[in-house]
């Protein structure tokens, strides 16, 4: 029986591909922001400033967690159907 | 009974995949989450700067320490010197408005040794081509990211004394 989202899936065929590209450029402007965050927090503390490491820190966390929730969205593809190894046997 | 054997082989090659490409093959997917968890590492590297920087910060150079007197060193000239108990490399430098300055003498780059060109005012790391001000220390030109960490300079009696500087990152 076809459902709502079957339709959906087949008149979209790129919508999965464009979900997957799109968490992953997010994931990596996340990263890239966090190395910067501990290159500024390294030079701040070597220069005797305490307070940017934990900011930076804070903020390298919150942005973990992000990416962490968008690993939620991240589509699993269609399932094939296989039969299980004991049905085969 | 020969489709049983055709699902079996695809089961089996699921499970280990002698072919190259199949084996070294890294899906978007997975790279989405490896690239969560290098976020994960970035956090933890963060928190490790933090607490470094929280609960074992620098210790200060303490109290006051004699280097050499005013006539070892002629204007333009440089003398470097390890402070006891220390390992870290400064250099005392006599600029030529007769002032004294003394400065790690570790690029602020690549720890490289940095060295003073006598008449130009200028502190220079050989390494990168890192260029600080002999005045205070800060960065004129090159990829050093931040100033020279510097020591407070008294003059008594014709002798010369380092000390920690009296306020943080000001000359």
């Amino acid at each position: 029986m076809s459902t709502f989202r079957t339709n959906q899936n087949n008149a979209n065929t790129n919508k999965l591909n464009v979900i997957l590209s799109t968490v992953i450029v997010i994931l990596v402007m996340n990263v890239g922001l966090q190395i910067w965050l501990l290159y500024t927090a390294l030079n701040y503390t070597l220069d005797n400033d305490q307070h940017v490491a934990t900011i930076a820190f804070w903020a390298s966390l919150v942005i973990f967690f992000i990416c962490l929730g968008l690993l939620y969205y991240i589509p699993m593809g269609k399932k094939i159907k296989t039969p299980k190894r004991s049905a085969i046997r | 009974m020969n489709q049983n054997n055709n699902q079996e082989e695809e089961n089996w090659k699921q499970d280990f995949p002698y072919h190259k490409q199949n084996a070294a093959l890294v899906g978007r997917r997975e790279f989405a989450k490896m690239l969560t968890l290098v976020s994960g590492g970035l956090a933890f590297g963060s928190g490790l700067v933090a607490a470094k920087a929280n609960f074992f910060p620098k210790s200060p150079v303490e109290g006051e320490h004699f280097i050499c007197t005013i006539e070892d060193i002629p204007v333009g000239g440089t003398k470097s010197f390890v402070i006891e108990g220390s390992t870290i490399p400064y250099i005392l430098i006599h600029l030529e408005d007769g002032s004294f300055k003394a400065y790690e003498q570790k690029c602020t780059h690549l720890s490289c040794s940095v060295y003073y060109q006598p008449g130009s005012g200028q502190i220079i790391c050989p390494c990168h081509n890192g260029y600080f001000d002999a005045k205070d220390g800060s960065v004129l030109a090159g990829p050093p990211p931040r100033k020279l960490p510097h020591l407070q300079v008294t003059v008594r009696e014709n002798e010369i004394y380092v000390s920690a500087p009296e306020v943080l990152n000001n000359v």
